[in-house]
This record gives C-alpha cells, sequence and structure tokens, in this order.
C-alpha cells in the first residue's frame, strides 16, 4: 500500500511540474489543440431506464451550450457484457466509437489492442485541461482506481457512472429491536440474528442479513475489516488474509443459525421493503429502486457504511465501484472533442446534476455546494448519506484477469453458504486460482 | 408396352440427363450455397483462422494447434475446465433429449386422434416455445424458487425438505443418498441438481415445438395402412408399434438429431438461467466458449474451443446416422 | 375433415378420461408459467412481487400494459419485427425448398459432401462465429480477407439476408421430400413434366405440413432473435422486439408487473399467429389426403 502511494505521489508530483511546463511528447500537443470546425462524436453506453434519460438528458444540454460545433450521439448498447462484447467486436473490425462507457478491467484489455488515449496529457493540459484546485476537487479513489499500474501508471479513463458499496437498513425493524445501526462487526452480526424470526416449523420468516455473492462486496468487507485486496506488486492477491477469512467465517455462522439467506436476482430489494429482511449491502445505485418499492409500500430505511473494524471513523473503507468512460484514439479533433465532452460532465455543475438525475455519485467534492444536488438530498436523504461515504471509498484491482478472480470469489462464497467447503478450504483453492490468473494474464 | 409410352423428349440416354439434371441441382442449390457460403461458412473459416493464433484481444503470434492442446491437455487451467465442460454438456443432453422425445411422441400422437379440444391443447403445449428464454426465465425463478416457491410447497406435501434447486450445486445422488443418511463419494454424485432443473426448463420449452414436428410427421402416413391394419385386426399397441413407429421414423430420426445437437449448442437457456452456476456444474461447453472470448476477450482460445466442440456434435451426429439412420424407413 | 386416426370406438370408455386426464395435467404444468406471466402482468407492484406469490390478482390492473407500452418505442419495436421475420420467413422457405429439392430428388455428384457441410453449419456455435460474423457486417475497408466489408449496421438487410438460408429447413424437407412415393416421380416423368413443376404441383401442395411447420419455426426463430440483432444494431429505429424486452429487463427491477406486461405483449402475436397457422396445419393434413 505503501509502494502505491509513493508510485502516485510521484505521478501527482510529475504532473504538477509539468502544468508549467510546455509540452514536450507528441501527444501532449494534441491535447493542447483548439478544434477548427464542427465534429461529431459518438459515445457507447450500457445505460437503460432513468439513468440512460438522465444521460441523454445531459448530452442534449452538451450539444446545445458548447459552442464549439460539437454534437454528441449517445448510444446504449445492452447491458455492460453486451456492451464489452461490442467494443471488442469494434476492435477487430477497426470501426470504433469516439468514446465508450467501460469499467476499468475492459479499459485494461482495450489497452492490449493500444487503442486507448492517455488522458493524463488532457486533464493537465494548460488549454483545455483542468486547473490544479479542480483537479483536487474531484476525488482521489477516482483517480486511482483509472490510473493503470501494468501500462505505465497512465490514466486511461475517466470516472462516469460511479457508485459505492453501502449498507441498507430497515429503520422499523432496528427500532422494534430497540437497537442502533451496528458499528462493528459483532454488533451486526448480532442485531442481525436478533432480527431473524422463525414461525414454528422452524421455516425463517424475517432474515437478518442478504449474502451477497458477488466479489465487490467481499472486497468491500475486506477493506471495511481493514484488510487489502492486493499484494503491492500487484502479482498476488492480498484478500485471503485474516480479514478474508474472517468474512467467509461470518457467512458460515449466519448462514448455520438462519440469520442470513441467499436471495434470488433482487429479492433482497423487496425483501427489506416488506419488512422481511433487516440489512443488505448494496450499491447506491440501488436507491431509485428502493424508492419506487417505498411509494408502494411505505418504509423507513436509510444507507449508511458498512460495519467497520477500525474505531476511528475517519479510516473507514468500502469499496467504490461503477464505470467510467475511455476516450479511443482516433483524429486529434475528435480526441480532443471527447475530452471536453468528458470533462464538462465531471465540472460542477454537471456533476451535480447528472447525480441528481441519475442516483450515481458526484466525482467532485464541490458538488455538495449546488443548489440542485442540496434539493435533490431534500428530496432524497439517502443521497446524501451515499455522499458523504464517497471519501471513504477505494476502488477495486484493474489488472487483467480480475473479472476471471471475480468469479473465483463468487464460487468461493458459494461453496461455503451451500456447505461445500469450509471457509478455510473454500479460501485456499480461491486463493491458488487467482494467483494462477493473475500469472496468466500479464 | 412401356417404349411406346415414353415419348421421344425423355427417350434420350441415361448419360446425357445425368449432367443436365446435375446442372439444374446446382442451380436449385444456388441460393442456399451463396448465402450460407458467405454468412455461415465464410465467417467459420475466419474463426478457424483465429483459433490459430494468440489472439488476445488483438492477432497475436502463430500457435498452430497449441490452443487445441491447451482445451484437451496441455494446459493446467483449460484442460479440466474443457474436460469437466465436456462431461456437463453430455450429462445435459442424456437427461434432456430421451425424455424430451419420448413426452413429445407420446403427446403428440394423443393430440392426433380426433377428439374435443385438441386445437386448444396444441396451442397450450406450443407456449413454452414461443415464450422467449428471457421472459420465461423470470417466471422459472420464482416457480423453482429456494423460499418461496410453488415446487417446494408440492415437494413439501411430499415430506421432502426445501430445496435450492438452480442454486443447488450439489449431485443428485448425492443429496437422494444424503435423505438417507448415506454420503457418496464425490464422482458418484451426479449432476447438480441445478442441471437437472435446467434440463426440465429446456424440456418445457421445446415440448411443443417438437409435437408440432410429431404431428407433420404422423400426418405424412397413409390412412391405408392404418385401415389395412385394422382389417387385419390388429389392437392399438400393435397398430402404434408396428406401424406408426416405424413409418414415423424419418420424423423421430430428425427430431432425435436436431434435438442433441440442439443441446449440444445450447447457450441461451443456460446463460439466463444459470449463467454456469452454481460453481460451475452447469458450464457447458458453449458457456466456456462465450466466457473465454467475451469475458477473458481470448478470441484464439475461444475458437478453438468452439470447434473442438464442432468435432464433438459432427461425431456425435455421425454416430447417430450410421446407428439410428439405419433403422429407418422412408416407406 | 380433419384427418386424423379415426375414433377409437371400441375402446372402453376409461381409456379415453384416462388420455384426457394426462393431456390436462401436461397442459397445466405446461402452460402455468404463462397463466403466472399474465396474471403478474395484471397485478399491482407489490402483489406482483409478493412472496408467495398470489394465485389470481385482488385487483386487475390492465393499465400496466398501456405503461409498459408507453416506456419504450414498442410500436416502432413491432413494426421491424414483423417485417424482418417476414421476409426471414418467405425467403427462407423458397431457398429451402429448392435446395431440399434438389437434395431428396436430384442426381448429382458430390450430394453428400454438400449436405454434410450444410449440416455442419448447423454444428457450429454461433459463439465462436460472432466475432467474424460481426466484422463482416462493419464498414471497415480491409477487415474482411482484405476485402472491403458490407457496411450494413443498423439495418434492416442485417437482420434478414444471413438468415435467408438455414440447414435446418433444408434439413427438415429434404426428410419430407424423400417419403413422396417414387411412383409419383416416375409418372410425373413419363408425363413430361421437369423438376420444376414436379415440385410446384406435386411435392410442394403434399408437404404443406412440413412447410408451415418449417415456416412456423422459422417465423418464430426469427421473432425470438436476439443476441445478433442486438449486437449488429445501435439505433432504436431498428431494433427489435427482444432486443427491447432485454433492455426493459434491466431498468424494469422491481417493477415486475410491467415486466410481465411487456413479456405478455410480445408473445401475444406469436401465440395469435400459432392458434391460426395450427388451422391451416390441420386443413393442410386434410388435403394431402389419401393419395398414391
Amino acid at each position: 500500500m505503501r509502494m502505491k502511494a509513493a508510485i502516485l505521489a510521484a505521478v501527482m508530483l510529475v504532473t504538477a511540474a509539468c502544468s508549467g511546463a510546455p509540452p514536450a511528447a507528441q501527444q501532449s500537443t494534441e491535447a493542447d489543440i483548439t478544434l477548427s470546425g464542427p465534429v461529431s462524436i459518438t459515445l457507447w453506453h450500457a445505460l437503460s431506464g432513468a439513468q440512460q434519460v438522465a444521460l441523454d438528458g445531459m448530452v442534449k444540454k452538451f450539444n446545445d451550450t458548447n459552442g464549439k460545433g460539437i454534437t454528441v450521439t449517445a448510444l446504449n448498447q445492452g447491458n455492460y457484457t453486451q456492451l464489452y462484447q461490442k467494443t471488442l467486436g469494434a476492435i477487430q473490425a477497426g470501426a470504433l466509437p469516439e468514446l465508450a462507457h467501460a469499467y476499468e478491467s475492459f479499459v485494461a484489455d482495450y489497452m492490449k489492442a493500444d487503442v486507448v488515449v492517455d488522458l493524463g496529457p488532457y486533464k493537465d493540459s494548460k488549454t483545455n485541461g483542468l486547473t490544479q484546485a479542480s483537479q483536487d476537487d474531484i476525488y482521489k479513489g477516482y483517480y486511482d482506481t483509472n490510473t493503470f499500474p501494468q501500462y505505465g501508471n497512465r490514466l486511461l479513463s475517466w470516472p462516469f457512472t460511479k457508485s459505492l458499496a453501502v449498507m441498507y437498513v430497515n429503520n422499523d425493524i432496528l427500532k422494534e429491536l430497540g437497537k442502533p445501526v451496528p458499528k462493528t462487526w459483532d454488533e451486526f452480526e448480532a442485531t442481525a440474528l436478533a432480527a431473524t424470526k422463525k414461525d414454528a416449523s422452524g421455516k425463517v420468516t424475517r432474515m437478518g442479513f442478504a449474502f451477497n455473492t458477488d466479489a465487490s462486496y467481499f472486497n468491500a468487507q475486506v477493506y471495511a475489516r481493514g484488510g487489502t485486496l492486493m499484494a503491492t506488486d500487484n502479482k498476488s492477491v492480498a484478500w485471503n488474509g485474516k480479514e478474508g477469512i474472517a468474512v467467509l467465517q461470518m457467512y458460515d455462522r449466519m448462514n448455520k443459525n438462519g440469520s442470513g439467506y441467499t436471495p434470488k436476482s433482487f429479492d433482497f430489494q423487496s425483501d427489506l421493503a416488506t419488512g422481511k429482511l433487516a440489512f443488505f449491502f448494496s450499491s447506491t445505485s440501488t436507491v431509485p429502486f428502493m424508492r419506487d418499492l417505498a411509494t408502494a409500500t411505505p418504509f423507513s430505511w436509510s444507507i449508511t457504511n458498512l460495519p467497520q473494524a477500525a474505531t476511528d471513523p475517519a479510516k473507514a473503507k468500502t469499496v467504490q465501484f461503477g464505470a467510467n468512460v475511455a476516450i479511443f484514439k482516433s483524429t486529434p479533433e475528435k480526441q480532443l472533442a471527447s475530452w471536453l465532452f468528458i470533462k464538462w460532465m465531471s465540472d460542477p455543475d454537471q456533476s451535480a446534476q447528472f447525480a441528481s438525475t441519475s442516483y450515481y455519485m458526484p466525482v467532485r467534492k464541490t458538488a455538495a455546494e449546488s443548489q440542485t444536488l442540496k434539493d435533490y438530498w431534500a428530496k432524497v436523504p439517502q443521497g446524501k448519506q451515499g455522499f458523504d461515504l464517497i471519501q471513504y471509498s477505494s476502488p477495486e484491482p484493474n489488472i487483467r484477469g480480475q473479472q476471471d478472480i471475480r468469479d473465483v470469489i463468487l464460487n468461493m462464497i458459494t461453496e461455503v453458504i451451500t456447505g461445500k467447503s469450509t471457509p478455510d478450504a473454500a479460501m485456499a483453492t480461491a486463493t491458488t486460482k487467482a494467483n494462477q490468473i493473475i500469472k496468466d494474464a500479464q | 408396352m412401356a417404349a411406346e409410352v415414353i415419348p421421344a423428349n425423355v427417350r434420350a440416354s441415361p448419360r446425357r440427363r445425368l449432367p443436365i439434371e446435375a446442372i439444374q441441382a446446382w442451380l436449385f442449390l444456388l441460393p442456399a450455397v451463396v448465402i450460407l457460403g458467405v454468412f455461415q461458412i465464410f465467417p467459420a473459416i475466419a474463426a478457424f483462422y483465429m483459433s490459430l493464433f494468440r489472439w488476445d484481444v488483438v492477432q497475436g503470434s502463430f500457435r498452430g494447434l497449441g490452443n487445441y492442446t491447451d482445451w484437451l491437455y496441455d494446459n493446467s487451467i483449460r484442460s479440466p475446465d474443457f474436460w469437466r465442460a465436456l462431461s456437463t454438456t453430455f450429462s445435459y443432453v442424456i437427461f434432456t433429449v430421451p425424455l424430451e422425445i419420448a413426452l413429445s411422441l407420446v403427446l403428440a400422437y394423443l393430440l392426433f386422434q380426433k377428439m374435443r379440444g385438441r386445437g386448444i391443447y396444441r396451442t397450450v403445449y406450443y407456449l413454452p416455445y414461443v415464450t422467449s428464454f428471457v421472459a420465461a426465465a423470470a417466471v422459472f425463478f420464482w416457480v423453482f424458487h429456494p423460499q418461496y416457491g410453488l415446487v417446494n410447497d408440492v415437494i413439501g406435501i411430499f415430506g421432502i425438505g426445501p430445496q435450492r434447486w438452480l442454486d443447488e450445486p450439489n449431485g443428485i445422488f448425492d443429496l437422494a443418498a444424503s435423505g438417507f443418511g448415506i454420503t457418496l463419494p464425490e464422482w458418484l454424485a451426479g449432476p447438480s441438481l441445478a442441471l437437472v432443473v435446467l434440463s426440465l426448463v429446456t424440456i418445457w420449452h421445446y415440448l411443443g415445438y417438437q409435437i408440432v414436428i410429431f404431428l407433420a410427421g404422423l400426418s405424412n402416413i397413409s390412412q391405408e395402412f392404418y385401415e389395412a391394419a385394422r382389417l387385419d385386426g390388429a389392437n392399438e399397441r400393435q397398430i402404434f408399434t408396428k406401424i406408426t413407429l416405424p413409418l414415423l421414423s424419418p420424423t423421430t430420426f430428425f427430431v432425435f438429431t436436431v434435438a442433441s445437437i440442439g443441446v449440444l449448442r445450447s447457450f441461451d437457456s443456460v446463460y439466463v438461467l444459470t449463467n454456469g452456476g452454481p460453481l460451475d456444474t452447469t458450464r457447458t461447453v458453449t458457456l466456456l466458449v462465450f466466457k473465454t472470448a467475451f469475458q477473458q476477450a481470448q478470441f484464439g482460445l475461444g475458437a478453438a474451443l468452439a470447434f473442438i466442440l464442432t468435432l464433438v456434435i459432427l461425431l456425435f451426429t455421425l454416430i447417430q446416422f450410421r446407428v439410428l439412420g439405419s433403422r429407418v424407413n422412408y416407406g | 375433415m380433419e384427418r386424423g386416426l379415426p375414433r377409437l370406438t371400441t375402446r372402453p370408455r376409461i381409456g379415453s378420461i384416462a388420455k384426457h386426464v394426462v393431456l390436462i395435467v401436461v397442459a397445466g404444468i405446461v402452460a402455468y408459467p404463462f397463466y403466472f406471466m399474465v396474471t403478474s402482468s395484471l397485478k399491482d407492484t407489490l402483489e406482483a412481487i409478493r412472496t408467495p406469490p398470489t394465485i389470481f390478482p385482488n385487483e386487475l390492473h390492465p393499465e400496466n400494459y398501456t405503461d409498459a407500452w408507453n416506456r419504450a418505442p414498442w410500436g416502432r419495436y413491432f413494426i421491424n419485427t414483423i417485417f424482418v421475420s417476414v421476409s426471414v420467413t418467405i425467403l427462407e422457405l423458397i431457398t429451402a425448398c429448392l435446395a431440399a429439392y434438389a437434395f431428396a430428388r436430384m442426381k448429382f455428384r458430390g450430394k453428400g459432401i454438400l449436405f454434410t457441410v450444410f449440416l455442419a453449419t448447423l454444428m457450429i456455435p454461433s459463439e465462436a462465429t460472432l466475432i467474424p460474423r460481426y466484422v463482416l457486417m462493419s464498414p471497415s475497408r480491409v477487415a474482411c480477407a482484405g476485402l472491403p466489408c458490407l457496411g450494413w449496421f443498423d439495418s434492416y438487410q442485417v437482420q434478414i439476408v444471413p438468415f435467408i438460408a438455414s440447414a435446418f429447413s433444408i434439413f427438415l424437407l429434404r426428410q419430407f421430400f424423400l417419403s413422396i412415393p417414387n411412383e409419383l416421380a416416375d409418372a410425373a416423368r413419363i408425363d413430361g413434366a421437369g423438376h420444376l413443376r414436379f415440385l410446384w404441383s406435386i411435392v410442394l401442395p403434399l408437404s404443406i405440413p412440413a412447410l408451415i411447420t418449417a415456416g412456423l419455426i422459422t417465423f418464430l426463430g426469427s421473432w425470438n432473435a436476439f443476441q445478433w440483432p442486438l449486437i449488429v444494431t445501435s439505433k432504436p429505429d431498428f431494433r427489435v422486439v427482444q432486443v427491447g424486452l432485454s433492455a426493459f429487463r434491466q431498468e424494469a427491477g422491481s417493477s415486475y408487473h410491467l415486466l410481465m406486461a411487456a413479456s405478455t405483449f410480445v408473445v401475444a402475436p406469436i401465440v395469435l399467429l400459432f392458434l391460426v397457422a395450427q388451422r391451416y396445419l390441420v386443413q393442410g393434413i386434410a388435403r394431402t389426403g389419401i393419395r398414391g
């Protein structure tokens, strides 16, 4: 962790030093040009429903107001897997769009074909970039996740639709139990067990906690217990330490005493809403779905940070996820137009507006000062609850092979909750597989 | 006399008729050849080309058959993955096809007879096939729900505890045995309950489709055969086994072939219902191809695996043609 | 009059009842998911996700259908889907009839090999050829073995042309054409009829059940196609219903009642089509009559 921080410090220093110096490399010249005429660019994304509407609104506003003749067309390509498929196909066909929505692991893959633009020069460009103050306003975690150590620590994508892992709580149940929101893992387990109700035949009628098999929530729990995910050299995993084992052991105990259960698809949302469930972990992007449920059946809920091992609240941690946007190599003009769009999206006003319509997190701290966001938070208090936690969120690994490692973690958790393996055995198998994947993917 | 009846233009020498017929045949085949050639065969050749290279997002070094040997025996991760996926795929076929065919044949036969409401029955049986897996999956998640599902309620009546169905990675023989307190060794555990549920859903889906094909086949059998058999005093069972089944054999053969190929190749049903889980117990070869190509971006390996599967299917079909084809009566 | 096995009047009544019982039970099991889908589509938000589910909606909410309809350009999706599916079905039947006839009733060299090659196209999983087929449709100028590619993204032809021929239909029809009695063929030849006339006047009328079957299956395959249209179209103008439904599934979240409503109206046209076609299937069976 210290090594990574050192590298990052070095990068920031070099960046700071360069922001005053005249551009030297070929690419920084590209970043400093100005547009000579109208430009049309296409964005491929994986947003649907209300979020797509939100994005379309932003795109329209940009097209109408950018004053530089840039026209953006945003096209939905299905879900993230389908978007990834299509982008890979487009690489083979040599027919990429100018920008695409992408998870970090996708970007790592696209970079194998060397088609992704380095955003560092654009970010630091005197003509087109961000001021130092503006750069610092963006949460550090968002830079970290888009910086790729395996590609020379270059900034290859920009935060776009970010969210974080939080705990959803049914306040009515807690009130009934007379218990506060749990702050430590022991409190959490105890409260979940207290919330569990069984009927005469032993069938569980109210559950404490809904298990997630998704790797991101495992990662979040490892962070929250004070652990790390990857070794500093990124060549092996670190989630197999005592923190990871503790997560599996907790799942094992909760599975056996009935306080935890495995939901199907989105069951956990309706279970919490109908008072059948006390806690679940999910993304801040689940907020709109819970709000919809709340209109159908009123219930009191809130989101808060995961229980933590650290007693100092400043040391709290959770996982940050959500996708970013990458710019593909094309002409300098198109690349610049693309950069100007994503920069605009991340500016304070737009970041606040997009956050209030899409339920994604704003990318910068000063967004909190915007009236739009304040009004939104008045209507949706959970929005503010999420926002306050961004500073505690850290990214997941962005190395090649991470998608496969997620599958390994999923299987590891499934083995424990279906009783096929003990936590130790499941962890051992998973660690071997994960390390092998890392080796093969480099 | 035959010679007087045959008109002049047909009395051409047999040798001269063949080439004209051949030309005509190729003309008949031209549209199919062009379309299949451009849109199926050419891409297949391109995919084969890709399978000869390390193709990790972009084209890499030439590997010859290296990708193939990786899957078959050479690689410590890929080879076990392949053989496990192949075994899963075959289990899927074995649990699905014979039952599917037997059920649809019997139902088609019942529906073929004059009775009231058979139009309605046929439509009802066809409903699953028209319902896309995307829509059907949502329903099946409910029906087989581990907590609230209908099936758990039903088996509860018989005293069997609730099952995890699509989420159950343990083998069915193992589950059954543990009900009696016996633990079976790993290799006897059998396919996972999830795979069995997948088979049931697949049978449900294709039932109507196969019934329709069997109905068409049944209608092709001339009434004369039945009348003659009845006149001879044959009873229903004899008619079914000695007349219907043999004369239906071209259709049965067709259905069997196509159903097997279909299940060996199936992707949508598995992807939507289990996506290879739980614990990879429903990871068929097609799913492994998908994961290799579209999650790991390893196109060379993905293509190679797809061709290995194609060879397996081809072999399987050729064996079927050989073993069953000889028993087909073309009437 | 519908053709079928003559009513078995010599059978004891219990057999007939047993038959109906079997058919009804199986029909019930088979239809249950569909029933579940339709009843869920008429429930309100909360009842639709209630566990355990209610057997019949407490109140009927037909406005779910208009709600779901208004959430996406379904009208456009339906027009696209109908156009594509009808085109594919008609064109595919034509090419399949010609090809199947050639395989079943003509002699020519290389028949066996060509048929095997055709069958082989059925065996290659589509995942393998997805990328090459995608590249084939791209606007690239060099990626197609050095030649320009077709550039058919976001169009109707990209969803129609690749499916104009199918080894499946050819195989199906071949099996049928093979069972046309040889006496008929000989008689036709004696009458001086060429292959085309024989095919048109004799073989096709005799094969109406097979044609309708193949047509139904082709139409349905096209209607339910999802992976290919998704990957080759981005613009809503050319999108088809399954792609729309898949996107709807994502955004519906807990709005299960709306998802079920959308699923129902996507399925409904096909069910109606089958109800109608199934009658012609039967009439077709009757028309073949007793000949030869």
